[in-house]
Formats: C-alpha cells, structure tokens, sequence
C-alpha cells in the first residue's frame, strides 16, 4: 500500500520557479495498478520520483506499508535505497558492463542470504520475464524488448514492496509495446505487486490499469477505473485526452433530478444527456461530449429517448475492420466509427442517433482544445 | 556521391535532370584533382619526415652528404646506442618520470573533476572556469615561474622557509621530484577536461536503478560508477602518459641540472650540438615514436571499449550530484588550492619578479624598490624581443587560418564523400598524433637539408610543421560539426545544379563554423604557446616569444624573462579576448 498526502515539488530554473507537483494526494491499494497518466510536463514522473525517494519533495507525507518514508513536517526522508522499492526506468538503465545475470542477482547484493538462494532467486526472475537463455549473454547485446525484460527482473527479484514504472515502453516500437503491457499486467496481476506506472499514453493506461489518475499542470484532474474514465469524464480535459470524442457546445435548458438527465439546447438541436461531474444549473454554458463508437447509423425508431441528429459526410477512410468517417453537422465536424461494410459517399445526408447515456455534459471550462492540433497520438509523440 | 551521379533519373522531367547529369560530370573531376594534391601534399608533410627519420637512423653519415641518398643501410647508429649506458637511463627516466608525473596528474585532475562535476561543491563554476582557462598559459612560463618558486639558490618558498624556520634550501625544484611537480601541475588541467566529459557523459539513470535494487552510495560508486568510467580513466591515463613522454619544456629546464637525462632532451641536445649527431638524435626519435605509437595503439582500443558501454538515450540529463554536506567546504578549498597552485602562485610570482631587479623574498625594501625597468629594458633595448612577439602572433594567426582550411577540406572528403582513397587521407591526417614535437622539429630540419627550398631560419619552416602537428586535433574539431550536417543538404543543393565547390563555400563552410571557430582557436593558443618545434627549427631571424624565453633563461636574465613573460601573457590574452569577441559575434549573427 502507498499513500501519499499533500505532495508538493518545485524545481528552480534560471528565471522562475515552477511547480511540478502541486499539492497530489492519493492511495494506492495493495496489489492494484495505479497510473499516472498526463501529457509530457504535467509533472507524473517527478511525482513518481518523489515516490523513489530520487527527488525530495518540498511538502507532503508518503506512507509505504504503514512504514512513513517521507514527512516534512517531521524532516523524515527515508533514502531511494532504504525504501524497498523496484523500479523501471524509461531508457531501461541497464548496466552495460554486466551479463543479463550479473545485472540481476545485483539487486540482491544488499541482503543477507547464501549465494545458492541468491542464484535460484534471480534464476527464477529470469524465469518469469522468459530469458533465462540469455543469462550470460552481455547485457548490451539484447534488443530493446529484452532489455526492458532484463530491467522488470531486477525490479522484481528483491521482493519488493512496490513496484514503479516510468513510462517503461516508450522506447519501444508499436507492436512490441502492446506485447509488452499485456505482459507487464499478468505478471502484476499474478505477483499481486502493488504498482504505480506513469505513461502519456492513454491507450497504455487504459489496458494496464486498476485506476487512473489524470494529471495536468502538476495537480490531479481526476481518478478512476479505466471504464468509467473513459465512459464518463468529468471535464473537458479528460474527455479530449482519453479516447477520441466529438464535443458540441451548448447551453443547459433544463435538469431532470430524477433521472439524472440534462438537456441541452445547441445550434444543430436539444440533446439530452447525464451529468457526473462538477453540479450544473439551467443556463450554464457546457459541451457534450460523445464517442465516435457510440453515434449508430439509422436508430431503431423504437427507441423514443434517443438524441437523433443529421449530418453530411465530409470524407470516409476504409481502416480494415472499422470504416473512419468524417461528418459536418451544422458547424461541427463529427467523427464516427461504422462496420466495415458501410459504404458511405462524400457529399450524402446520414441520420445518426445516440442514446443519453453516452452522452455526457460537461461544464465548459475553457479547456476544449482544438482536436486536430493538440490531441497527443500515442504512437507519434515520444 | 558518386551513386548518386550515377543513377539514371526516372523522373518525368528527365531532359532537365539529364542536363544536370552532364553538367555534374566536370566538378566531380575537379574532385578527384583536389584529392589527389591534398593526399601528395599530406604524403609530403606527414610520411617523408617520418621515413626520413628512419632512414637516417640506417645511415651514418649526414644528410647532404652523397652517400646519404643510397640505399645501402647500417645499423651502427642503434648498435651505438643499444651499448651506451646513457640510453638506458634515459629509458629508465622517461619510464619514471612520465608515470610518476602523469598519475599525479591524473589524481589532481580526477579529483577536480569530480568535485565540479559530481558534488555540490561551492563555486564549482569558477573552479571548473579557471582550470580550463589555465590550459591556455605557456608551459615554458609555468615551469620558470617554479623556479622562482623553488630553486635553491633563488627560490622565494626558500627565502620563507628559512625566514620562519631557520632551515635552508629545503626545496629543490631542480630534481626528479621537482620535474614531477611542475609536470603534473601543468597537466593536471587537461586530465580535468578528459575526466569531466566522461563524467557528464554518464547516464545518471544507471546509478539511481541501482539505488532502487538497496544498494547506498558506496556500492554504487564501486560496482556501478566506477566500472562504467573505468575505460575513460584508462584511455585518459594513457593520453597523459604519452603527453607526459612527449614533454620537453621540465626536463630541458630542470633536467639539466637535476641530472635526469630523458628521450626528449637528449634528441634535442644531439641535434643542437655542433656538428649536429644526426644518426644519435633521429636513432633516439625512433625509440620515442615507437613508444608513443605503442601507448596510443592501446589509447584506442581503450577508448572503441568505452563507446561500446556508452548508452546514450537521447534525453539530456544533468549528471547527479552527490551531496557532501559540511564536506562541501573541505573539497572546495583543496580546489581552490589546486586552482592557486596551477594558476594563482605561477603568475604572481612572475608579475612581482617583473618588477625587481634582482631576485628577493617579498619585504617591504623589495615592494619600496620595485620598477618598471625590465620592461623598458626589455620593449627599447633589445628589438628582437618584439620581433618575437611578432614572430608567434603571426604564427598563431597564420598557422591557426591555414589549419582549419586544410582540415575542412580533408574533413569534407572523409565523411561526406565515397571516394575509397579517403580512408587513405583518414589515416594521414591521424598519424602525427603519434609523432612527438622534438621529432617533428628534428624532421623538418632534415628535410629542409635536403629539400632545395630556403625556408630554413624563416617562419615558413616553422608553420609547415605546425601544420603537420595539429592536424590531428583540429581535424575533430571540424568532424564534429561535419558529421551532424547531414548529406542531404548538400544534395538538396547538388540537385538544384550547384558546381561542388560553391557547394562547399556556400553550405559547409557556414555550417562549420561552431567546429571552424573551435579548433582555430585552439590551434592558435597551441601555435603560439609552442616550445618544443620552434626551438629545434629556430636559427637568428624566426625565433618565437617561447624560444626568447628559453634564450632569457639559458642567459640567466631573470628579471627580464619576467618582464617578458608577462607581455607574452598579456598578448596571449588580448588574442584570445579578440577572437572570441569575433567568434560571439558570429554567433549572434547566425541566430538572426
């Protein structure tokens, strides 16, 4: 278990000071994954190395295993060694003057136990990230993928009592990197490692995760389980940096407390859709948001509470088992994803229907940024 | 380059790209002359002084004499020295001498290093500053100004120490420990500038893992740290060994009378007797090369071992530093007595002896009869002193241009062309690395005997051995900057139908300029600092500041080396404070 309460750090630069975690609490259960997700600068891996005992925060406790490793208001700041901690290195850190064996059993080295046990310890190691072949190999002379293997077992063979990762498949090519997060997360999931793993790549975070933290700016801007996260955001933020979503701005014209229901008048029509997030009152200004998976193509008419909309195709791309359209409703351009069999020329009318449940409204914040331009692509930015 | 000229355009405007195939066909040619003079010119500089040096250790009689050119060889110059005790404790000394002075020289610069680089040192700046600053002052200056310091007979630590303690003559700076201090205190700068790039280098990530795995400072430092630097510790030890080989300044100054005899000096002393023992001098240059290439073979090695452990991510990371607490004010003031033993105490003691007209401890009857008498004397009375002054600025400024214009050529063909002779022009421009001063100086000389061109006693003579010696250095300075332009640049340019060498001058040369301005500037500060060539080359008309000093001290006029000394210094600075203005400027203007 890590708790972590009222986290601060700052770094000085030539000019100004700034504040790369400001004021982060949060827990992480023993034995869950916990990620830190954000896009680069907002401050994840200097909380994960404040975690490390590798930075000294300025404020705030960390608690590992009800033991306190740091408490500034004591001055207690337990050092990165003492802290029983494994960690995974984005650039691996492999050490380049020892076999993939020697660089294992090293992290062994501190602790009292006979040569024979430390051997079958780090044997076992190798066992489980599948490299015990490569053993005496140097360890210079693995790929990329191995190498990251050959960093989890050192991070894993002293029994730790959690596990980090800072962005460990960033180096990686595409495919490798979702062979390796499949990996990663069986293994986890079978030691029953307390982690906490900091990527930028939502879909990473998606797959790996217990519960997500999303950051920005050094604060946390929400947590959750992977599903609800991306189901139900609670800001413009989340909505625009997890997944892919169109988002229609508009005004609230009226609240259903019962069923949890807000409609919202914008300039192609009134949507009703829920709310999650921060408390809203008629007139508000807010955007909905919707997943390009959730608009359906010809609604069933039989469903009478679905929000129901017409656009024009713009332009379509064949993407093998999806069909990636391009839509305009009114001044809004729509992304929607359709079977692979639908046949759609640039130019037609289509009329579209979503149901209120995918349909969240979030209160307009002024953080929508323009998707084209700044939405991050996992596969492109490194 | 030449693929390209040889693929058949396919695109649709193919007249035009034929027209510009035709047109290329003719520079390429021009390619080829260029290389072939430049490889003629370097086989000239490098490979004839360096066969002649060996060719006349198998002769045994001068060159020039007739019999000389014929291929009939001896071996009575080496069964001569192999027989003479003399050789065999100069062997001894050097052995001694160089690995004595540059493991001093290798802990001081180590530990300066360290404490700039990897601890939270106070004014780790300002150390760090004044150590590579200091590299810039003549090494003939240092080793007087201890002697100021230090002789027996004069040395100001004397004066005190007898003054406080009643014993006299405790230092001798003229004996073999002297010639080690003074050796590893002028060198010490340069294992510092060694060390600490390789210390900046290291991946800071690679010791946190460890400390991840429990392991403290201790075991880091020793399995992690240490390990992955140790082929850069072995690469600079070797470098200072070799340098320290090399040196010719401390023992001609102080081995003389401290009886340590080494390969250096005794070159030099065969060859500036009269008549001058050719077969002894160059014999003796063959067993220095053959040493220096030995220790430089395995510099290499060394060095291709340490790339192989670098793991250079991509990310830039500063290097952790390690905090020291109270010990910080501990290792900041061993620097700083480092910095004011290599810099401080030198120069001092030069501008308070400039002042003096003769030799005294500082008290108050010294500071009241303090004057500007050697420096009047020095500027009015003798001219040559100004002509010599004259004499190394030119050099410096000369040799430095040619240089670089040189280099960037050789630079040019070597990485951004496929000619397979370029491996050749490699290989030449690396050689004199091997081949130290004495030797270069002792070959010029000799090839000028033969050579029917009247350079001897001029500048000339002096700028074409420069030329040879600093093209290895200044030769990766340019690489450096060449090898980030990348190709395409200039086959963007070649496709657009610009002849090769507008390419050149219009696409390289300004893209050079970081790696140009660089190197110049070393080669100047080195060209004009210089001792050990522009003394073997030196007759009346073409002697340097350096070569004045040595005349000052061999006539023991040491108030007027003082005087002396601190105008070269100021010329020095004035140089280098110019071209770096001239190199901001630059600067500036290639961010507008």
């Amino acid at each position: 278990m890590v708790v972590i309460e009222g986290l601060s750090k700052s770094f000085q630069t030539r000019t100004d000071k700034v504040l790369a975690v400001d004021n982060v609490s949060f827990e992480v259960a023993k034995g869950e994954m916990v990620t830190l997700l954000g896009p680069s600068g907002c401050g994840k891996t200097t909380l994960l190395r404040c975690v490390a005992g590798l930075e000294r925060p300025e404020q705030g406790k960390i608690m590992m295993s009800d033991r306190v490793v740091v408490d500034r208001d004591r001055d207690l700041f337990v050092p990165a060694h003492q802290r029983r901690l494994g960690m995974v290195f984005q650039s691996y850190a492999i050490w380049p003057h020892m076999t993939v064996y020697q660089n294992v059993v090293y992290a062994l080295e501190g602790k009292r136990m006979s040569r024979s046990e430390r051997r079958k310890l780090a044997t076992d190691a190798l066992e489980v990230v599948k490299l015990s072949e490569l053993a005496d190999r140097p360890a210079t002379r693995l790929s990329g993928g191995q190498q990251q293997r050959v960093a989890i077992a050192r991070a894993l063979v002293g029994q730790p009592d959690a596990l980090l990762f800072d962005e460990p498949l960033s180096n990686l090519d595409a495919k490798l990197r979702i062979e390796m997060r499949t990996e990663i997360r069986k293994l986890q999931k079978r030691i029953g490692l307390t982690s906490i793993y900091v990527t930028h790549d939502q879909s990473e975070a998606l797959a790996i995760s217990d519960w997500i933290i999303v950051m920005q700016n050094g604060r946390i801007v929400e947590t959750g389980r992977p599903t609800e996260i991306y189901r139900y955001p609670r800001t413009i933020f989340t909505a625009q940096f997890i997944g892919e979503t169109n988002l229609i701005p508009g005004k609230v014209a009226g609240i259903d407390a019962s069923k949890k229901q807000v409609s919202v008048d914008t300039s192609v029509g009134r949507f009703v859709g829920i709310s999650i997030g921060a408390a809203i009152k008629p007139g508000d200004k807010v955007r909905i948001s919707i997943r390009p998976e959730d608009l359906l193509l010809d609604p069933p008419l039989a469903e009478k509470s679905w929000n129901r909309i017409k656009a024009q195709v713009d332009n379509s791309a064949f993407a093998g088992s999806v069909v990636e359209a391009e839509l305009r409703c009114g001044d809004y351009p729509i992304h929607c994803l359709f079977g692979r069999d639908t046949d759609l020329s640039p130019g037609i009318e289509l009329s579209l229907g979503f149901s209120p449940e995918v349909c969240v409204v979030l209160p307009d914040d002024g953080s929508f940024a323009d998707d084209s331009q700044t939405k991050p692509k996992s596969d492109v930015e490194q | 380059m030449e693929e390209l000229a040889a693929a058949k355009p396919v695109s649709p405007v193919q007249p035009a790209s034929e027209k510009h195939g035709a047109k290329r066909r003719l520079p390429l040619d021009w390619r080829s002359i260029v290389l072939v003079l430049i490889i003629a010119f370097l086989i000239y500089q490098v490979i004839v002084p360096l066969v002649g040096i060996i060719w006349t250790s198998l002769k045994d009689v001068r060159p020039g004499d007739r019999e000389f050119l014929s291929v009939r060889w001896t071996l009575v110059n080496y069964v001569r020295i192999f027989g003479n005790k003399d050789f065999w404790s100069a062997t001894v000394n050097t052995i001694y001498f160089a690995l004595a002075s540059s493991l001093c020289a290798f802990c001081t610069g180590a530990f300066l290093a360290w404490a700039v680089d990897r601890t939270n040192t106070p004014l780790a700046r300002f150390i760090g500053m004044f150590t590579l600053g200091r590299i810039i002052i003549p090494g003939i200056l240092i080793t007087v100004s201890w002697i100021f310091l230090a002789s027996p007979s004069i040395g100001i630590l004397n004066y005190l120490i007898e003054w406080l303690t009643g014993v006299k003559r405790v230092l001798n700076i003229y004996s073999f420990w002297g010639m080690i201090w003074v050796l590893s205190l002028e060198l010490s700068p340069l294992a510092y500038l060694l060390l600490s790039a390789s210390f900046q280098s290291m991946d800071p990530r690679l010791e946190e893992a460890s400390t991840m795995t429990g392991a403290g400072t201790w075991r880091t430092l020793r399995r992690i740290s240490l390990p992955l630097i140790t082929p850069a510790i072995g690469a600079a030890l070797l470098l200072l060994f070799v340098l320290t080989v090399e040196n010719f300044e401390v023992p001609l100054l102080l081995g003389g009378r401290a009886h340590v005899r080494v390969y250096t000096t005794e070159v030099y002393f065969n060859t500036a007797r009269t008549p001058t023992d050719w077969g002894l001098a160059s014999t003796y240059s063959v067993a220095l090369i053959t040493l220096a290439m030995a220790l430089l073979f395995a510099y290499f090695r060394l060095l291709r071992q340490g790339e192989k452990y670098q793991t250079i991510t991509g990310k830039d990371y500063r290097p952790r530093r390690v905090d020291l607490g109270p010990w910080r004010y501990v290792t900041c003031a061993v620097c700083l007595v480092i910095v004011f033993l290599t810099t401080g105490a030198p120069l001092i003691v030069m501008l308070y002896a400039s002042f003096l007209d003769r030799m005294q401890p500082p008290t108050l009857e010294a500071f009241r009869a303090m004057s500007l008498d050697n420096y009047r004397e020095i500027l009015a009375a003798d001219a040559r002193t100004i002509g010599a002054m004259w004499n190394s600025t030119l050099l410096g400024l000369g040799s430095a241009t040619v240089v670089m214009l040189v280099v960037s050529v050789i630079s040019y063909y070597v990485h951004k062309t496929r000619f397979r002779a370029r491996k050749a022009l490699d290989f030449l421009s690396f050689v004199p690395i091997a081949i130290p001063g004495v030797v270069l100086g002792t070959a010029f000389m000799w090839l000028y005997l033969i050579v029917p061109l009247p350079v001897i006693g001029t500048l000339t003579i002096i700028g074409l051995a420069y030329l040879t010696k600093f093209l290895p250095f200044s030769l990766r300075f340019v690489s450096t900057s060449m090898i980030q332009i990348h190709s395409e640049l200039e086959e963007a340019a070649a496709v657009a139908g610009v002849p090769w060498w507008k390419n050149f001058y219009r696409i390289y040369l300004p893209l050079l300029r970081p790696g140009l301005m660089a190197g110049w500037f070393w080669v100047m500060v080195h060209a004009y600092r210089e001792l050990t060539i522009s003394l073997m080359l030196a007759r009346s008309k073409n002697r340097t500041a350096s070569v004045i000093i040595f005349d000052l001290w061999e006539n023991a006029s040491f108030m007027g080396l003082s005087a002396f000394g601190v105008l070269m210094f100021i010329v020095l600075i004035v140089l280098v404070y110019v071209s770096h203005k001239i190199s901001q400027r630059y600067g500036i203007q290639e961010q507008i």
